[in-house]
Parts: structure tokens; C-alpha cells; sequence
């Protein structure tokens, strides 16, 4: 149990910590160590990424520190089992130390951080990077006080109660006539005016929250649940009114607000954007990982493979505000790239097993060589034209081969070869593509080319099958056999 | 309410039920009216926001997390920077980044329609409806310049000029599939014009003659101006033996 005095904290595939709903992200810090100062007998989790939310310290282990043990991994102290954080002391010998800062957290009997446990412990944290611990103290105080964890979970009560809220609205509107007869007489009115109160206040509330930035800060968690309230009416009445008989004109401008709202709905996406003010040195890094963690889905949609561009305008909507530039993006990309081309220089198979990556990453340590370290499940790849494209791993090379190959062993195919509109029509992909991927396909040596008026095709390659020294040997149930008998049957 | 026999209690009832719709419409609209009205001063007062404050916003990672997803929900868009003067003059700032962003996200939102290909006006005109909280109009060129930006990524999108008029490609021939479907077409006759891909799939002119052409440079397809109507044919000898056609024509 020593290793576990904290709690441990999911990560995603490329390193990113995930964060529970609500949470948010607001400062990195580079290499920090952290040390329990009652026992120190406990591992010391060394020279790691510290990130703070405003739920939780998280650490990482470094990716790119070579002595950290693979099997060490994420572990958060949450910021409500913080009982005291302590003023760090200006003295001449910190001047020459690593920067610390102390802070007093609630453990159960047994040495485990927890909110109300009965003991307490003192943490430390050590930054051993060049880093600006004053400002991180600043925002961890700030999280500390700021006390969101305890809103979050009155937040999601009040999400599950809302709804009943609106069904009473929502339920007016499309059955009025069974609403309106089990209310007594005296209600209607009531009703009324229990309506115009509640369009009272909040007319009265958005006038509150808008007066300024500041007044707009505190009520923001107020607003965002009105907004959502509108946006749930707003879709409910025009779904309900597109039924009704109205006029043409307002039901399309309903459904264009419609319409609208929806597609916005799908542009939030990342509620913690890595910001070069977050996280400092680490921007880049940190970003590519959470550009990967973000391209899974997109390009599952799209089939596997995605414009850069088109990336680009979706990662920067879910970023809202926070645009990154597109330099940023391609240094974000090209660091997956990196990592790829250690992989190749390193292991010629070119294969991404899990042990496979554990012996390069061995390797790596042992060479100490300087590598983010991380198998990102997607590349970029870049076409002779100039096009760049993101495309999933598995989608590459490996898979379209396969893929070629039974297409031209089927027995038309080793009559009369396949062309690049063949495979484009067979493979679902543009000609300009099928081509690149047949060329490819050709110099890997799985097919033959043919050049012949009617342009170029491609053929499985039989030359493979045959024995230099035995020309005329025809190996049963071989590529060379099954040519063979289309030939014959076409005769 | 006393419930009353006789086909006259049922009219009755009947007739009350009819009020009592009538009202309920009634404040349902009024209901929607008096939403409509206070969502549009939350849009307005939120585009403000977004303009005026914008750094503010971005320094506080709580605030702007929730500051996004209000914009989201009502529908604005958090990206709203002026213009200014460094930009027009050197380029720099957020503008045309955000310009850039926007113009993508209208490439992406029309795509299914157009396959990929937009009129530089019509992507202006939508440019401007999406940014009518701001007070100065985007113009062509500003356009133009924010996609020069977007160069660094390769060249998967690009203005090309087809007759007098600019379009924007955002689909490279890499990942096209509207070729796929001009093969499609031309495998019954091994041959298209431009007015049969059209009529065929609907599409508009500079869509099929910008696919066409591609085509050509891909040379997959061959060029026929001798024909008796007068009408460019392009050939496919790719999708089934010319000769064959050839031959069968002549017969």
C-alpha cells in the first residue's frame, strides 16, 4: 500500500489527465517533485508534471525524464482533503535550494490522503524547473479558496432537477388541452401570473449579470444553467411549433435558430484548453497530446483521414477562445512525428506492440536520448503535392495493402489488372489517393505494373512465387496457381 | 367542474376545452416571444462581452470555460475581435486568425451541399451574417488574406478562379470523392460533358468543371472537341477500354 497514499488519477492514451465535469485546468508546472514529510519512508514521487485544477493537484510522471520508473503513475491530492497551506519563508538559503512549497492535508490512520481524514500530514512540493513558483502558489491558493468542488456537486443536483422545471413548461405547449383541463378555473390566472414573475426575474437577473465583467464572474454559473434552460426551450417550442400550423416565414427562421444552436452545440468540445499561460515550457508538448486525445473522434467520423486544415478549424472551435495559431498546430503534429521517426530509426519492423514500444522505450532510457515519449495513435502525413493530412495509424499503410491485395488477386483482377479508379471505386477513397497508395503498394513489391493506351495497371506480383531454379514449378494453392487457372479459364 | 349529461353538457365541455387551447396557445406564444426577446439581449450582451473583454476572459480559465459554454448555448460566437489597426496594416492580431477559423467552419457547414467548393462571395456573405455583432463588414480581400494564413497547413485549401469568378476549394484531389462519382457517370457511355454531370448529380457548374479538370491533370480522363454537337466530351479510358467504344461506335 506504500505506493498508494495518494489517490491515483486517470490519464488518457497520449498523457493528458482526465478531468472530472466541471473541473478545470489552470496551471502546469515542470518537473516537481513531491514529498510526504511525516514518512519518509513512503516513495517520493520524483520529477514529475505537476498540473493544477480546480479540483485537484494532479501529478504525472515526466515522459521525458529518463529516471522515472515506468511504472510509476498519475496521482491527484484533491484540494478539499487541504487543510492549510503554509506561506513559504524568504530566508538566504532558500535563495541557492529548489523553490518548496508546504501544505497540510487530512489523512486517515493508516497514511492515506482523504477529505476528513483524522490525522493530518505535510506534502511538499519541490520545483526543480525553472519555473515560477510564486505565481503557482498565487493560483493555488486562489483553487484552494475558491472552494469548486463543493459547487460541482449542488450543480449537478440542481442539473437533475431542472429538468422538472422544464417538463412543466415544455408539457403546456404540447398537450395544453389535458394541462389545461385538470387545473381548476382559479389556476389558469395563477398560472399567468406565476409566468410573468418568472420572465421578471429573469429579465432582471440578465440585467444583473451583465452590468459588468465582474458582475458577469459571479453570476456565471447562474447564466450557463439559464442559458442551457433557453436553449432546451427554444428547441422544445420550434420542434412543437413546426407541427402547429404557422406561417412559413417564422418557422424558418425558428429552424434556422435551430439549426444554429445545434451546430454550436457540437463546437464545445475542450474545457481545458492547454494555453501557452498555463503551461509555459510545456506548451507544445502538452498541446500535441491534447491534440491527439482530440483527432480520435473527428476522424472517426470522416473515415480515418482528415485535412489538417479541417483539423485545425475544429480544434480551435472546441478551444473557443483560445485560438492557437497554425504554426502551433503543425509543431503540435510534428512532434507525434518524432516520436515516429525514433520508432523507425529504432526498430526497422516498424510495428507498435505493446512490448515492442516497452523495449524501444528501454532502449531510449539507456541511451538516454531526449524523447516525448508517448505513442500517439494518429500521424501526419504529408503529400507530394503539398496537402498535409492527419490520418489514424491503423488506417495507414498495413491495412490498405491487405485491402489491395485481395482486390487484385479476385479473378478478374489477374486477368486484366486494376486501375487507379478501381481501387478508388473499390476502396471508397479519391483516384488521386488509390493512386499514391498502388505506387506505394508496387515499391513494397505486391504488385506489377502494366503501362499499356488505356494507362497504367497494376497486377499481382507472381514473381515472388517463382523459383529461379525451377521456372516451371507451380506451387499448389500459391498466387502463381491461382493466375494461372484465370488464365486458363479465360481461354 | 360539474359534469353535465346530454349531448349540450358535451358541447359544453367541448367548448371549454377550445378555450382553454386558445389560451394555452396564446401564452405559449407569448411564452416564446418573450424568450426570443430576452435570448437575443443575452446573445447581444455576450458578443459585447466577447469584444470588449476578450483578455480578461482568456486570463481566467474558469470563468472562460463557462463564459464558452454559455456562448455555445445560446448560439454566439466567442470569436468577435475588431479588425483594428495592426491588422490592417501588418496582418498581425487574432483577427484574421479568427477569420481564418470561421471561414473553415463555414467550408466545413457547406459541404455536404457543395462538395467542397464555395464562391468567395457567397462564403462573404455568410462571414458577415455570423459576425453581424461586429461592427465593421468583411470584405473580399480580408477573406483572402485570412486564408493566406492558413498556407502553413499545407495546401489543402485554395482559391482558384474559374471564368470570372473566385471559388475556394477545401477539399483537396486527395481526399475528393466527387470524382469517384464522375467515373461513376461516365461508365455507362465511357464518356461525360460538363451539362450531363450537372443534370446527372446536380452540382453546380464550377464544381463539375473543377473536377473535370482535375481529372485531366490526373490524366485519367481525355479531351473530345470534335464531336458533331459541338459539346466538350471527356473521355475515361481508364474505367473501361476505348477501343472498345471505338468500335462499337463505328459499327
Amino acid at each position: 500500500m506504500a505506493g498508494n497514499w495518494l489517490l491515483p488519477a486517470e490519464t488518457t492514451s497520449s498523457g493528458r489527465p482526465v478531468l472530472q465535469p466541471g473541473e478545470v485546468e489552470s496551471s502546469l508546472q515542470p518537473t516537481v517533485d513531491l514529498v510526504n514529510e511525516e514518512n519518509p519512508n513512503l516513495p517520493i514521487f520524483k520529477s514529475g508534471l505537476l498540473i493544477l485544477t480546480t479540483y485537484r493537484l494532479l501529478w504525472l510522471p515526466n515522459p521525458e525524464s529518463t529516471t522515472s520508473a515506468p511504472t510509476s503513475k498519475a496521482v491527484a491530492v484533491p484540494l478539499a482533503a487541504i487543510t492549510h497551506i503554509f506561506q513559504s519563508k524568504k530566508s538566504i538559503k532558500g535563495m541557492f535550494a529548489s523553490p518548496r512549497v508546504r501544505f497540510q492535508v487530512s489523512v486517515t490512520p493508516d497514511g492515506r490522503v482523504q477529505e476528513r481524514g483524522s490525522k493530518s500530514a505535510v506534502i511538499t512540493l519541490v520545483f526543480r524547473g525553472k519555473s515560477d513558483p510564486d505565481s503557482f502558489v498565487g493560483k493555488f491558493y486562489e483553487a484552494w479558496r475558491g472552494r469548486a468542488w463543493v459547487g460541482a456537486v449542488s450543480a449537478s443536483s440542481q442539473g437533475e432537477s431542472m429538468p422538472v422545471v422544464l417538463g412543466d413548461g415544455g408539457g403546456s405547449s404540447s398537450s395544453d388541452t389535458g394541462f389545461a383541463l385538470k387545473m381548476p378555473v382559479v389556476g389558469v390566472s395563477g398560472i399567468l401570473r406565476k409566468e410573468q414573475e418568472m420572465w421578471e426575474s429573469t429579465d432582471k437577473s440578465l440585467q444583473d449579470a451583465f452590468q459588468d465583467l465582474n458582475a458577469l464572474m459571479t453570476k456565471a454559473k447562474d447564466m450557463v444553467i439559464l442559458a442551457e434552460k433557453m436553449r432546451q426551450k427554444l428547441l422544445s417550442s420550434s420542434s412543437s411549433s413546426s407541427s402547429s400550423t404557422q406561417t412559413n416565414a417564422t418557422n424558418d427562421e425558428e429552424m434556422s435558430s435551430k439549426e444554429e444552436m445545434q451546430e454550436w452545440l457540437l463546437s464545445v468540445g475542450i474545457i481545458s484548453p492547454v494555453t501557452k499561460e498555463s503551461a509555459g515550457a510545456l506548451y507544445h508538448q502538452q498541446l500535441s497530446r491534447q491534440l491527439a486525445d482530440f483527432v480520435k473522434i473527428p476522424l472517426e467520423k470522416a473515415g480515418g483521414i482528415m485535412n489538417l486544415i479541417d483539423i485545425y478549424c475544429l480544434f480551435n472551435r472546441a478551444r473557443g477562445t483560445e485560438l492557437i495559431s497554425p504554426d502551433d498546430l503543425l509543431r503540435a503534429c510534428s512532434l507525434w512525428e518524432k516520436f515516429n521517426v525514433y520508432v523507425q530509426t529504432t526498430n526497422s519492423l516498424a510495428s507498435h506492440s505493446a512490448l515492442e514500444s516497452r523495449l524501444i522505450k528501454l532502449y531510449l532510457s539507456k541511451s538516454s536520448y531526449y524523447v516525448d515519449f508517448y505513442c500517439s495513435p494518429v500521424m501526419l502525413k504529408k503529400f507530394e503535392s503539398g496537402v498535409m493530412v492527419i490520418q489514424n495509424k491503423s488506417h495507414s499503410d498495413e491495412e490498405v495493402f491487405s485491402r489491395i491485395r485481395t482486390l487484385v488477386q479476385k479473378p478478374d483482377a489477374l486477368q486484366t489488372g486494376i486501375s487507379a479508379t478501381d481501387a478508388a471505386r473499390m476502396l471508397g477513397i479519391a483516384p488521386a489517393m488509390a493512386k499514391e497508395h498502388l505506387l506505394a503498394a508496387e515499391s513494397k513489391g505486391f504488385l506489377c505494373r502494366d503501362v499499356s493506351p488505356d494507362g497504367f495497371r497494376f497486377y499481382i506480383n507472381i514473381f515472388q512465387d517463382i523459383d529461379p531454379n525451377d521456372l516451371y514449378l507451380v506451387k499448389e494453392y500459391g498466387i502463381y496457381d491461382a493466375w494461372n487457372r484465370a488464365a486458363i479459364a479465360s481461354r | 367542474m360539474r359534469r353535465r349529461p346530454g349531448i349540450g353538457g358535451l358541447q359544453t365541455a367541448a367548448a371549454a376545452r377550445d378555450q382553454y387551447r386558445l389560451l394555452g396557445e396564446n401564452v405559449a406564444k407569448l411564452r416564446t416571444d418573450l424568450m426570443k426577446e430576452q435570448l437575443s439581449t443575452f446573445r447581444s450582451q455576450l458578443e459585447d462581452f466577447a469584444r470588449k473583454h476578450k483578455n480578461d476572459i482568456r486570463k481566467n480559465p474558469v470563468f472562460r470555460s463557462q463564459f464558452h459554454e454559455m456562448c455555445a448555448k445560446v448560439g454566439v460566437d466567442p470569436l468577435a475581435s475588431n479588425k483594428g489597426f495592426w491588422a490592417e496594416l501588418l496582418g498581425i492580431g487574432d483577427f484574421y486568425y479568427e477569420l481564418g477559423v470561421q471561414i473553415v467552419d463555414i467550408c466545413l457547414a457547406t459541404r455536404p451541399h457543395n462538395g467542397g467548393l464555395i464562391n468567395l462571395e457567397e462564403l462573404c456573405k455568410i462571414l458577415s451574417q455570423r459576425r453581424k455583432g461586429a461592427r465593421e463588414a468583411v470584405s473580399e480581400d480580408d477573406c483572402l488574406r485570412a486564408i493566406s494564413k492558413l498556407k502553413v497547413l499545407g495546401s489543402g485549401f485554395e482559391v482558384i478562379t474559374v471564368g470570372k469568378r473566385k471559388l475556394v476549394r477545401s477539399v483537396p484531389t486527395e481526399l475528393k470523392k466527387d470524382h469517384n462519382e464522375i467515373l461513376e457517370l461516365s461508365q455507362a457511355q465511357g464518356f461525360v460533358t460538363v451539362e450531363e454531370v450537372e443534370r446527372r448529380l446536380s452540382w453546380s457548374t464550377g464544381r463539375a468543371t473543377d473536377a473535370l479538370e482535375t481529372l485531366l491533370d490526373e490524366g485519367l480522363a481525355m479531351i473530345d472537341d470534335g464531336h458533331r454537337d459541338g459539346k466538350r466530351r471527356y473521355w475515361f479510358p481508364c474505367v473501361s477500354s476505348v477501343s472498345s467504344f471505338v468500335s462499337s461506335e463505328t459499327l
